[in-house]
């Protein structure tokens, strides 16, 4: 039949000479590969052939410094975290970068997708010089206030760290720099749902309102984190708070002051002699006095009822709104003695 | 104890698409949510502010996706993005060399978005993007910015035509155009002009003033934008309008569908849809015309502009713009003073030095002189150079293709201005035509024939034609006088009125059985019959009627051909055989015509019928035996330009077509064909993707042979009376159309 004339004509096929002909291609060989194919991209499984043992150590920070932020792979940022926080935490400290350099590199990855790398990024900061620290205060804390409204949970909740660490470090610049006091002021409110603003634009009618149907406030997880919030914010408070100590009188630095070239980066900030026109916001309030005033003005009502609130919740949440109440309450009472100061100095230049 | 597995859900709820979802169905609820998103997205802008130009990717992407989240809510809380408007305006304006493209494209679109969301109006829209697409180096944002403000154009006046916003927007565009006249960025107004043009937006003479204004810029592309605007815009605005109208849907097939198909909401959809879309068509249909002037029509001062345009790119020799650019704006100039009838004299002097056959694209300069003339031109300032077309184009020696273009040209000057001619050139040129080319012979016949009809006696007698003489004797042709203008003197067409009403009179009287008798009653009648309750308009008129037969009603110029008239009306129902009495009666019926406009008032029904009269009469004259020459002149509106196309029209005639040309002519109308396949096979395939089914003969023919085999056995065992009678009823239903008795 058919299919054993065909099956023999196969097994013959395979010892027939295979014949040239004119005009037609040769038949490829059995063993051909074919390598005709184009290719956009090559994946590569390992990230470094080179050996790197101590060759070139600045070249390693930087490509460190690269990974951190360019690797799609968390467990890269990760390590790469580590290391960085190695060389940084060394003595002498190892830098190649510079701090601006490194932080602008940085600081996106307060918001990262995975929880590991912004511990990690935190242990990081932790290991700057405080010094080094505080011309930065500025471009942290924009960070930071994207962080802290960020829609998930966790890193709202480790950018508050972060907001810890900065107030350890420096506490002065933190609250004094520009929009460092009321719009970081804002996203607190916001992120508690203590918000005035939020209220009226919503235009509610009538004397009910719906219950707060926020996405995060579900588990008993977030009773922790709204604690946290609390806590952070009575740092805040306190640190803005903080009766400034004058400076005892020394000759040569008030002369310094006057004559010599200053030494601290952008000294005439609160001018704003060159940036965009601020509005109240984002306004600098360089002392306590200013920062007391306009925080009674828009702020101290508000704060005021979700402390209450919070203090009837009791647990964490009641613990920590004491601790912020106590702050308040200290506040007040310096402000106060704020307020009746001049009085005196007033009634002092009327006798004189 | 396994992981708590909720990972899913809080990843679903750190989404901003999700979040943007949930706000858009309650916003009241979402309010504290989207508040949070907005103060990151103010922190993020500040990020981005602090430093634009070295915003990290990861920035960039959480920008974009906030920007995104916040222009799709923004008209839910407009309180508090407020300023969300001028944050893009400032980033976009700002900073749009240096934004990322993703972002960028982003942010043009939030801004659309926003516009469409009615949060801003158009201007301050179009205010916003307009300055950046004349100032970005970038192609890419370019043509994204130029669709967004076409496209918000469009949609600004699609209800209702905007005039406050086209006002503003073409005074911005003419400002673009006359502030700095160098620079190419009047290109920009160019391109968005052109487009709106073409979709019927702006149809006034705005436009037409920022093309204008382009055409006398001084840079060269911003010129030919304006120029080509001028010559083939109004084109282009037709051929769009009957591209639209093109798709057709077919109803029957739709319908026809609707009742096989399996019932779907989508297919129901589908059909409802093609409902609308037909019912729209309809309504096109018979929505009256707009009434659209050509952009040539509605520039203001063209005497001023065509001079200024020549003056500035062609007479100007430190112009420095290529041929073919010039060759466009001749064409502009020349189109402006043949269908204006402009006088600029300095003009035909400059063509003096480019009308020789070495000169490149010649046939574009001809046609350009043809076009510039017009009966109000002087025939001294043409004559020198149809003498040396004639000249340098026209002699035995030169090629066949040369002496046809010269005479071609020459004819379609004379075709303007017949005056501008003299007796001794125009015989020679006639004589061409017993050349040996084809081409050559063509254009020295239709010169022939051009003078025949307009100015026979320059020609030489035994040239002059049959009918030429025969005016010329009867003094039916007049001379030609330069400035002479013909003026109607009544209403066109008139006369076929009256004799359309005499026929009809005539047919009611064949009815009632009364026989016309005399000129003189049909006239009576015809006065009683056609003045509906006119009597006191009659009564002058039907006094002298009664006595003469004819009214006699006095011209100032045919004083003289009164009693001649009166003659001939008597004459009329005798053959009249003397041609001096034909030139009479057309006298004669010039001056019953104006009787009838003047006797009678026109119903809009008579207006009605009159201008279907004539167009009928025009159709006459097209399908009649009227001569080619003068159905070419009747199709052809002297007005329209003349192409280099025309000019070298008749030297293509003597040649051979190639190969290639033949078949691509045998090929053209025809299915087209990939493979080598049967014409049968070929409308069988196409009926198959329409969708149509086979018929039943095809059916027939692919029935299995064994399910006929035993009708075809019993078949030839039938008996004659049994075949006979199967035959006869087969005949009979064929007849009456099947078995379904289908038409019947």
């Amino acid at each position: 039949m058919g299919s054993s004339n065909k099956k023999k004509k196969e097994k013959k096929k395979d010892f027939n000479k295979a014949k040239l002909k004119v005009g037609k291609a040769k038949a490829k060989a059995a063993n051909f590969t074919d390598t005709s194919f184009k290719s956009k991209s090559i994946v590569v499984n390992q990230h470094t052939l080179a050996a790197l043992d101590g060759v070139d150590l600045v070249g390693l920070f930087k490509q460190h410094l690269n990974q951190a932020i360019n690797s799609k792979s968390d467990k890269l940022r990760q390590e790469a975290l580590v290391q960085l926080t190695k060389d940084l935490s060394s003595k002498p400290i190892f830098n190649p970068v510079g701090v601006p350099n490194l932080l602008t590199k940085l600081l996106p990855l307060i918001t990262d997708s995975v929880a590991n790398v912004r511990t990690n990024f935190l242990k990081l900061l932790r290991a700057l010089p405080p010094s080094d620290v505080a011309p930065h205060v500025e471009k942290i804390l924009m960070y930071i206030r994207g962080g802290m409204t960020h829609l998930s949970t966790e890193i709202r909740s480790d950018t508050l760290s972060v907001l810890d660490w900065l107030i350890e470090v420096c506490p002065d610049e933190t609250v004094s720099c520009p929009g460092g006091w009321l719009k970081t002021m804002n996203s607190f409110s916001s992120m508690l749902g203590w918000n005035p603003s939020v209220a009226s634009t919503l235009s509610v009618k009538g004397w009910t309102s719906a219950t707060k149907t926020s996405l995060n406030k579900v588990s008993k997880k977030n009773g922790e984190a709204q604690a946290k919030q609390i806590t952070t914010l009575a740092k805040f408070l306190e640190a803005g708070f903080r009766p400034e100590t004058p400076l005892p009188y020394d000759e040569q630095r008030y002369w310094d002051s006057i004559y010599r070239m200053p030494t601290t980066p952008n000294p005439f900030a609160y001018l704003n002699l060159w940036g965009a026109q601020r509005d109240e916001d984002g306004e600098m309030y360089p002392d306590r006095i200013s920062r007391q005033q306009v925080f009674e003005r828009k702020w101290r009502a508000a704060i005021k009822t979700g402390v209450m609130g919070a203090k009837q919740e009791g647990g964490v949440i009641g613990r920590a709104a004491s601790v912020l109440d106590k702050v308040l309450r200290t506040a007040e009472e310096g402000g106060k003695k704020v307020v009746e100061e001049p009085k005196i100095e007033e009634v002092e230049e009327v006798k004189a | 104890m396994p992981k708590r597995k909720v990972a899913a859900l809080e990843k679903v709820d750190a989404d901003l698409v999700s979040l943007q979802y949930k706000i858009r169905r309650d916003p009241k609820s979402y309010a504290q949510e989207f508040y949070d998103q907005w103060l990151a997205y103010d922190a993020q802008r500040q990020i981005f502010i602090s430093s634009p130009s070295s915003a990290s990717s990861e920035d960039n992407k959480k920008f974009h996706d906030l920007v995104d989240l916040v222009a799709h809510v923004a008209d839910l809380y407009p309180d508090v993005t407020a300023p969300y408007f001028d944050h893009l305006k400032e980033l976009l304006t700002q900073h749009h060399a240096v934004l990322n493209p993703d972002l960028r494209e982003k942010v043009v679109g939030s801004l659309s978005l926003l516009r469409r969301k009615d949060v801003i109006d158009s201007t301050s829209l179009l205010t916003t993007l307009f300055p950046i697409l004349i100032s970005t180096p970038s192609k890419s944002l370019r043509s994204l910015l130029y669709t967004k403000i076409v496209s918000d154009l469009r949609e600004s006046n699609s209800k209702a035509t905007n005039h406050k916003l086209n006002r503003t927007i073409q005074t911005v565009l003419h400002n673009l155009v006359t502030s700095d006249r160098t620079s190419t960025k009047g290109m920009w107004a160019c391109r968005i002009t052109r487009e709106l043009w073409r979709r019927q937006i702006w149809t006034d003479a705005r436009p037409c003033d920022v093309m204008k204004e382009a055409c006398l810029s001084d840079n060269e592309k911003v010129v030919v934008g304006g120029v080509r605007f001028f010559l083939g815009g109004d084109k282009e605005r037709e051929d769009m309008e009957d591209d639209s109208s093109d798709e057709e849907i077919d109803i029957k097939k739709v319908k026809h569908q609707g009742t096989i198909n399996k019932k779907t909401k989508k297919r129901q959809k589908a059909m409802e849809k093609a409902m609308e879309k037909i019912k729209k068509q309809e309504r096109k249909k018979h929505a009256p015309h707009p009434l659209n002037f050509s952009a040539l029509h509605l520039i203001h001062d063209p005497q001023g502009f065509a001079e200024q345009l020549f003056q500035k790119h062609l007479q100007n020799t430190k112009c420095k713009f290529s041929l073919d650019n010039k060759l466009l704006v001749l064409q502009l100039v020349t189109r402006l003073v043949g269908l204006h009838k402009l006088t600029i004299i300095s003009l035909y002097p400059w063509f003096t030095k480019y009308l020789t056959p070495k000169q490149p694209s010649v046939t574009s300069f001809l046609a350009s002189l043809a076009q510039a003339t017009h009966n109000h031109v002087p025939p001294d300032a043409i004559e020198p150079l149809v003498v040396k077309i004639a000249n340098e184009f026209v002699s035995e020696a030169s090629a066949a293709e040369v002496a046809s273009a010269g005479i071609n040209s020459i004819r379609e000057v004379a075709l303007r201005q017949p005056l501008c001619m003299s007796e001794t050139l125009l015989q020679d040129l006639v004589m061409y035509q017993k050349s040996k080319d084809k081409g050559v012979v063509m254009a020295a016949k239709g010169l022939q024939s051009l003078y025949r009809e307009v100015y026979p006696e320059l020609l030489q007698k035994k040239f002059r034609g049959k009918e030429a003489t025969m005016g010329l004797k009867s003094g039916e042709v007049k001379r030609l006088k330069f400035g002479e203008e013909q003026v109607e003197s009544g209403i066109e067409g008139i006369e076929l009125l009256e004799k359309y009403k005499e026929e009809q009179r005539l047919k009611k009287l064949a009815e009632k059985g009364e026989d016309a008798d005399g000129d003189a009653k049909m006239k009576d009648d015809d006065d009683d019959e056609d003045g509906f309750n006119s009597d006191e308009w009659e009564v002058a008129s039907n006094d002298s009627d009664s006595s003469t037969g004819w009214i006699n009603v006095e011209h100032s110029d045919d004083e003289d051909e009164g009693p001649a008239a009166k003659k001939q009306r008597r004459d009329s129902s005798t053959a009249p055989d003397l041609i001096s009495d034909e030139a009479m009666a057309a006298a004669a019926e010039a001056n019953r015509i104006s009787k009838l406009a003047m006797t009678t008032i026109l119903t809009p029904a008579d207006l009605a019928k009159l201008a279907e009269l004539r167009r009928e009469a025009q159709l006459d004259k097209m399908t009649g035996t009227v001569s080619k020459r003068r159905q070419e002149l009747i199709a052809k509106h002297i007005e329209d330009g003349v192409t280099a196309d025309d000019i070298e029209l008749p030297a293509q005639i003597g040649k051979k077509s190639t190969k290639e040309e033949r078949v691509a002519m045998a090929k053209d109308g025809k299915p087209a064909r990939e493979e080598h396949k049967s014409t049968q096979a070929i409308r069988k395939s196409k009926k198959e993707a329409e969708g149509k089914s086979s018929t039943n003969k095809e059916k027939a023919r692919k029935k299995n042979f064994l399910m006929t085999v035993g009708k075809a056995r019993a078949k030839h065992k039938r008996s004659l009376v049994d075949t006979k009678k199967r035959l006869t009823a087969h005949i009979a239903r064929s007849k009456s159309g099947g078995r379904r008795r289908n038409g019947m």
